[in-house]
C-alpha cells in the first residue's frame, strides 16, 4: 500500500499536489510560529512607555524580582493609588476600564507575556543578584506600548549570555550551563 | 486514487495524521491562554502565578494536626500535612484533606441568623453589632450560675479564653464535648491511667518502637485519639526497622479497618476484652516464671475461655508472644471500654503493660505531656457528665447557652433528651459554621469563621511526647460575614462592661492569642526561639506552632500498678435483642463529615459502601433469618429504633451486627441532610463505672421491613462468597 502511495506521489499530478500540500503546510506553520510570538491582548492596554518614562521603577510594580521566581504584577490597589489622583482617569475612555475593575472590585485578567515553559524553571533573584538590569533581558521598556518581548527568550538566547558571563572562569560555566541548573 | 483504501491503513494514516496535528498543535506556548488575576490588595509575600502556603491547625477532629495549606490567588487549593508538626509529621488523613470541602461547602451560614428554632435555616439576618449586643446582654441580664457553654472537643484557644471568662466572671466551666470524645471513651482512659498509673489523662502508646501490639478494640488506625500519629507509628513499627517487622493482633468482634491490618484477629465475645487481658496477663507471669502479681492473680484461664470463645491454645500462643518481647504494648479503646465494664478492661489492658514493664520506655506507655502553657489535664465531659449539665438544662438551671464546635442533637443518642432539653432553655446561641441540627434548634446563629479562616491555637491531647501547642492561622480571606466567636465575645464583653470587660481586656482574638504565646518566649529547647513576643508570634505562624524538640517521659511508676487484685464483672448488656450492637465511627467520615462530598464518596475502607448507612451482618445470620444484601431491617433496641440497608459482612461475629456513626443528619447542608440513619438513636443510657457511654452494651432485635434500598459499593455486586449472584436459599 505504501508503494502505491510513493508510485502516485513521483507522478506528475502527486508533485504537484505534493507541492501544494507543503507550501500550505509551511504557511500554516509559519503563520501559527507568528501568531504565537505577538504579545497578547491585554484587559487594559496599559503602556510600559508612558508610566516608565515617567520614571517608574520596575521594581515598584513588580516586587517578586528580587526575591523570588515570579515578579509579580500589581494590585489594583497599586494602580489606584496614583491613578485616583489624576484627572484624566475619570476622563479618558481607555481608563474607564480600570475604574470599572476598581469599582467592582474585580480582578484584572493580566494575560502573562514573558513566559517560558514550565519545565523551565526560571527564577529572577540569581539574575538581580548577579547585577543585570531589568532591560538587559525585557528590552528598554520606555519604547514598548503593550507589554511585549523584544526578542524570544529561547535557550539559545539564554545559554548565549550564561556562556558570555561565565567567561573564562570553568566553574562557574559549568554551573550556568548544566542542564539542571534551570530544568531540575 | 483508483483503489480503495483498507479501514487498517485508513487507521493508520488517520493515526499519523493526529498525531502530526498534535505535535504542531503543541508548538506555541500554552500560556498564554493563562491569566493572572492579582487582588486588590494583595499580602507582600504572595506573587501572582506562584501559590502562597499557609501553615495551620486541621480542626476536623480534636487531634491537632499541623496543616500546610496551598493557596493560589486568594483561594485555598490543597492541604498536606506540616513536617515539621510533631503530631503527624506530614501526613493527613482523609478528613484532613477534605476540610476544602467545608471552607467552600454552599451551604455554609453565610451571615449571622436570627434563628428562632425553626426546621430550616431561616437567613434571617441580624446586623453584627446588633448580634454583640444580644450577647452582650444575655451575659449581663443572667444569673453567672445559669449561663452554659457547650465547646468541641478540641482544648483550644476558645476553650481557654470561655475558661477565663466564666472563672472571672463566677459562671460555671465550659464544657467540652463531642461524638468522638464519647467513642474513644476518654473518660475511661483517664481514669484508669489515674488508677492504674498514678496521673489522670491520656496515655499515649509508643506504637512505633513497639515490637508485639495486642489493641483490645482500640480502632488506632481510624478515628481513635490521633489517628494520623498512631497510624505514623503503626507503619513505623512494621516497616520503619529492617531488622523486625512489630506483630500486631487486635481483638474486636468485627474486622474494622484496623483488625483487617493485623496479624491476628481474635473476634472475641463483646465484653469479655478485659477477661482475655487478665487471662493473658496470668499466663505471661506463668511464662516468665516466679511469682504472679496480684492484679493477674485472681483470674480463672479456663473459665475466660469459656466466657470469651478465645481458644487455650491462642491465648498460649500470645502470651509466649508477648513474653519474649522487648517491647510488648497493649492498648485499650473503641468497644472494650464502650461496655459497663470499660473501666476495669482499661485497667486489666494497662495493667498488663506493667507487667511486661513495658511503661516510660520505647514502645511502651507513657503519660501524654501536658502543653506548655497548660496548667493541669482537662478533659472533655463523659457521658454521665452530659446527662447531668441536661438535667440541669432541664431543671431551668440554664438561663443562656452558647453552643459552638459540637452537634449535640445529632451526636448524643436521642436518649438523652437534648433536643428537648433545649426546650427548657430560654436562650439558645450557636456560632456554628454550618446549619446543623443544634444551629437550626437555637435561637440565634452568630457563625464563627471556617477553621481555615480562623487565627488560635491548639492542645493536642495525645499524639506526640512532645509538649506542644499547634498554631491555627488563617489561609483565605474569610468568605462570608462570619466573626471569630473569640472576637464576638471580646467585643460583646467590652460593650457589657464591668466584671465582664476586666475579664476580658483584649483588642480582639489576637491579641488574646498573644497575651497566651507570652509564657513560651523565654522557654528553652523549643523548636525556635524568638527575643519578645512579637517576633514569637510570626515564628509561630510560619512553623504552625511551637514544640519542644525532646521528648517529656513522664515515665510512670509500675510499682501500684500490679498491686492491686484486678477484677471483672461481667458486661452487662441491655435490651432483650439477641444480637450485640456496635456502632462505630465511620473511618471516612467521622463525626461531622457527612456534608463533604469527598467524603461522602469515599468507599468505607472495609465494605467500600459510599454515600449511605449500612448494618454489618454475618451472611450466616442473614441466610437463617432471610435476609440479602440491600434488605432494610428495623434495628429494635430499648431505647429506640433504626433502620438501615443490610450488608453481608463475614468478617463479623454471627451474633454481632455493627453500623457506622456518623450519617442520619436532619439538617446540616444538602449532602448530608436525609441520608442514612444514625446508629446513636437506639443507644440508651447506660454508663461504665468511668461515666462513658456504654455504647456498645445493647442487644438489638432485627425486624425486616420487606422493602429494599440498594447500597452504592464500590467493590463487585457478587459480594465475597457469591451472595449477589442470586442464589436460592
Amino acid at each position: 500500500m505504501v508503494r502505491k502511495i510513493i508510485e502516485w506521489v513521483i507522478s506528475p499530478m502527486g508533485r504537484i499536489a505534493a507541492l501544494i500540500t507543503a507550501l500550505s503546510l509551511f504557511s500554516l506553520a509559519a503563520y501559527g510560529i507568528y501568531q504565537t510570538q505577538q504579545p497578547p491582548e491585554q484587559p487594559i492596554e496599559f503602556t510600559h512607555k508612558l508610566h516608565v518614562g515617567l520614571g517608574i521603577q520596575c521594581l515598584y510594580c513588580h516586587p517578586g524580582a528580587l526575591r523570588g521566581p515570579s515578579p509579580g504584577l500589581p494590585t489594583q490597589n497599586k494602580c489606584w493609588g496614583c491613578h485616583q489622583q489624576i484627572a484624566k482617569t475619570f476622563e479618558s475612555e481607555k481608563l474607564a476600564v480600570l475604574v470599572e475593575h476598581i469599582q467592582n472590585n474585580e480582578p484584572i485578567k493580566w494575560v502573562p507575556v514573558a513566559q517560558v515553559p514550565d519545565f523551565v524553571h526560571f527564577t529572577h533573584r540569581p539574575h538581580i543578584a548577579a547585577g543585570l538590569n531589568c532591560e538587559n533581558c525585557h528590552g528598554d521598556m520606555t519604547q514598548v506600548e503593550i507589554a511585549e518581548n523584544p526578542q524570544v527568550m529561547n535557550m539559545g538566547w539564554c545559554l548565549t549570555c550564561h556562556k558570555a558571563r561565565a567567561g573564562d572562569d570553568e566553574e562557574k560555566l559549568i554551573k550556568l550551563t548544566d542542564c539542571g541548573t534551570c530544568h531540575y | 486514487m483508483s483503489k480503495n483504501i483498507s479501514r487498517r491503513d485508513f487507521l493508520k494514516l488517520a493515526t499519523a495524521g493526529a498525531a502530526t496535528t498534535a505535535v504542531l498543535t503543541g508548538c506555541g506556548p500554552a500560556s498564554r491562554y493563562v491569566v493572572r488575576e492579582p487582588y486588590m490588595e494583595m499580602p507582600e509575600y504572595t506573587y501572582n502565578g506562584l501559590s502562597t502556603y499557609y501553615a495551620t491547625t486541621c480542626r476536623e477532629c480534636a487531634a491537632g494536626c499541623g496543616l500546610i495549606v496551598r493557596t493560589m490567588q486568594g483561594r485555598a487549593i490543597k492541604v498536606e500535612g506540616n513536617a515539621s508538626n510533631p503530631v503527624n509529621l506530614g501526613k493527613t488523613c482523609a478528613r484532613g484533606q477534605a476540610t476544602l470541602h467545608g471552607l467552600y461547602n454552599p451551604d455554609r451560614v453565610e451571615k449571622p441568623t436570627k434563628q428562632g428554632r425553626s426546621a430550616t435555616l431561616t437567613n434571617d439576618p441580624v446586623l453584627w453589632d446588633d448580634a454583640l449586643q444580644i450577647v452582650a446582654d444575655a451575659l449581663n441580664n443572667t444569673k453567672l450560675s445559669e449561663i452554659a457553654f457547650l465547646l468541641g472537643t478540641a482544648p483550644d484557644h476558645l476553650f481557654d479564653l470561655v475558661s477565663d471568662l466564666a472563672s472571672a466572671i463566677g459562671a460555671p466551666a465550659p464544657v467540652r464535648f463531642g461524638a468522638l470524645s464519647m467513642f474513644d471513651s476518654r473518660a475511661t482512659l483517664s481514669k484508669a491511667s489515674e488508677n492504674i498509673l498514678g496521673q489522670a489523662g491520656l496515655p499515649f502508646f509508643d506504637l512505633a518502637n513497639a515490637d508485639v501490639v495486642l489493641s483490645f478494640g482500640a480502632n488506632f488506625l481510624e478515628t481513635w485519639l490521633s489517628p494520623v500519629a498512631y497510624t505514623r507509628g503503626f507503619a513505623k513499627m512494621r516497616r520503619g526497622n529492617p531488622k523486625r517487622r512489630g506483630h500486631f493482633i487486635q481483638f474486636e468482634s468485627r474486622m474494622s479497618q484496623t483488625a483487617a491490618k493485623a496479624d491476628e484477629w481474635i473476634p472475641l465475645l463483646p465484653g469479655t476484652e478485659g477477661l482475655v487481658a487478665l487471662a493473658l496477663g496470668r499466663l505471661v507471669a506463668e511464662a516468665k516464671g516466679g511469682a504472679i502479681p496480684r492484679a493477674f492473680a485472681s483470674v480463672n484461664v479456663d473459665e475466660v475461655v469459656t466466657r470469651s470463645g478465645v481458644s487455650l491454645e491462642q491465648l498460649e500462643h500470645i502470651a509466649a508472644l508477648v513474653a519474649q518481647a522487648q517491647a510488648p504494648l497493649a492498648i485499650p479503646g473503641g468497644q472494650a471500654l464502650g461496655q459497663s465494664n470499660g473501666l476495669q478492661t482499661a485497667e486489666a489492658v494497662i495493667a498488663l503493660n506493667a507487667l511486661t514493664e513495658n511503661l516510660g520506655k520505647p514502645g511502651g506507655v507513657f503519660l501524654s505531656p501536658l502543653a506548655p502553657n497548660e496548667d493541669a489535664y482537662h478533659r472533655p465531659a463523659s457521658a454521665q457528665e452530659m446527662t447531668d449539665f441536661i438535667a440541669k438544662m432541664k431543671n431551668g438551671g440554664v438561663k443562656v447557652l452558647f453552643v459552638h464546635g459540637v452537634n449535640p442533637v445529632f451526636e448524643l443518642p436521642k436518649s438523652f433528651g437534648f433536643d428537648e432539653a433545649l426546650g427548657s432553655v430560654p436562650l439558645v446561641i450557636s456560632f456554628a459554621t454550618f446549619p446543623d441540627e443544634t444551629a437550626l434548634a437555637s435561637d440565634y446563629i452568630f457563625p464563627d469563621h471556617h477553621g481555615l479562616e480562623s487565627w488560635g491555637y491548639q492542645r493536642p491531647a495525645t499524639g506526640t511526647m512532645q509538649p506542644m501547642l499547634s498554631g491555627a492561622q488563617p489561609v483565605v480571606v474569610p468568605s462570608f460575614d462570619t466573626r471569630a466567636t473569640a472576637d464576638v465575645l471580646i467585643a460583646a464583653a467590652q460593650l457589657a462592661g464591668g466584671k465582664l470587660a476586666e475579664a476580658l481586656p483584649f483588642k480582639d482574638e489576637v491579641d488574646f492569642i498573644q497575651g497566651k504565646l507570652a509564657s513560651l518566649v523565654g522557654q528553652a529547647d523549643g523548636s525556635f526561639s524568638a527575643p519578645e513576643i512579637n517576633t514569637f508570634t510570626a515564628y509561630f505562624q510560619q512553623h504552625g506552632g511551637w514544640w519542644r524538640n525532646s521528648q517529656e517521659e513522664t515515665a510512670p511508676s509500675a510499682a501500684s500498678a500490679l498491686g492491686k487484685s484486678l477484677h471483672l464483672d461481667a458486661a452487662e448488656f441491655a435490651g432483650e435483642g439477641e444480637f450485640f450492637f456496635l456502632p462505630f465511627v465511620s473511618p471516612t467520615l467521622g463525626e461531622a463529615g457527612a456534608n463533604k462530598p469527598w467524603l461522602q464518596e469515599l468507599p468505607d475502607p472495609t465494605t467500600t459502601v459510599m454515600w449511605n448507612t449500612w448494618l454489618e451482618m454475618n451472611p450466616e445470620t442473614a441466610h437463617e433469618l432471610h435476609i440479602e444484601n440491600d434488605d432494610v431491617v428495623r434495628i429494635v433496641s430499648e431505647a429506640g429504633e433504626v433502620e438501615a440497608p443490610v450488608y453481608l459482612y463475614p468478617a463479623i461475629r454471627p451474633d454481632v451486627v455493627a453500623m457506622p456513626f456518623g450519617q442520619g443528619h436532619t439538617a446540616y447542608g444538602r449532602f448530608a441532610a436525609g441520608r442514612g440513619s444514625n446508629p446513636a438513636d437506639v443507644l440508651g443510657l447506660h454508663f461504665n463505672e468511668a461515666g462513658d457511654l456504654a455504647f456498645a452494651g445493647m442487644k438489638v432485635k432485627i425486624e425486616p421491613t420487606g422493602r429494599t434500598q440498594p447500597l452504592s459499593r464500590l467493590e463487585s455486586r457478587i459480594g465475597v462468597y457469591g451472595e449477589g449472584l442470586g442464589e436460592e436459599h
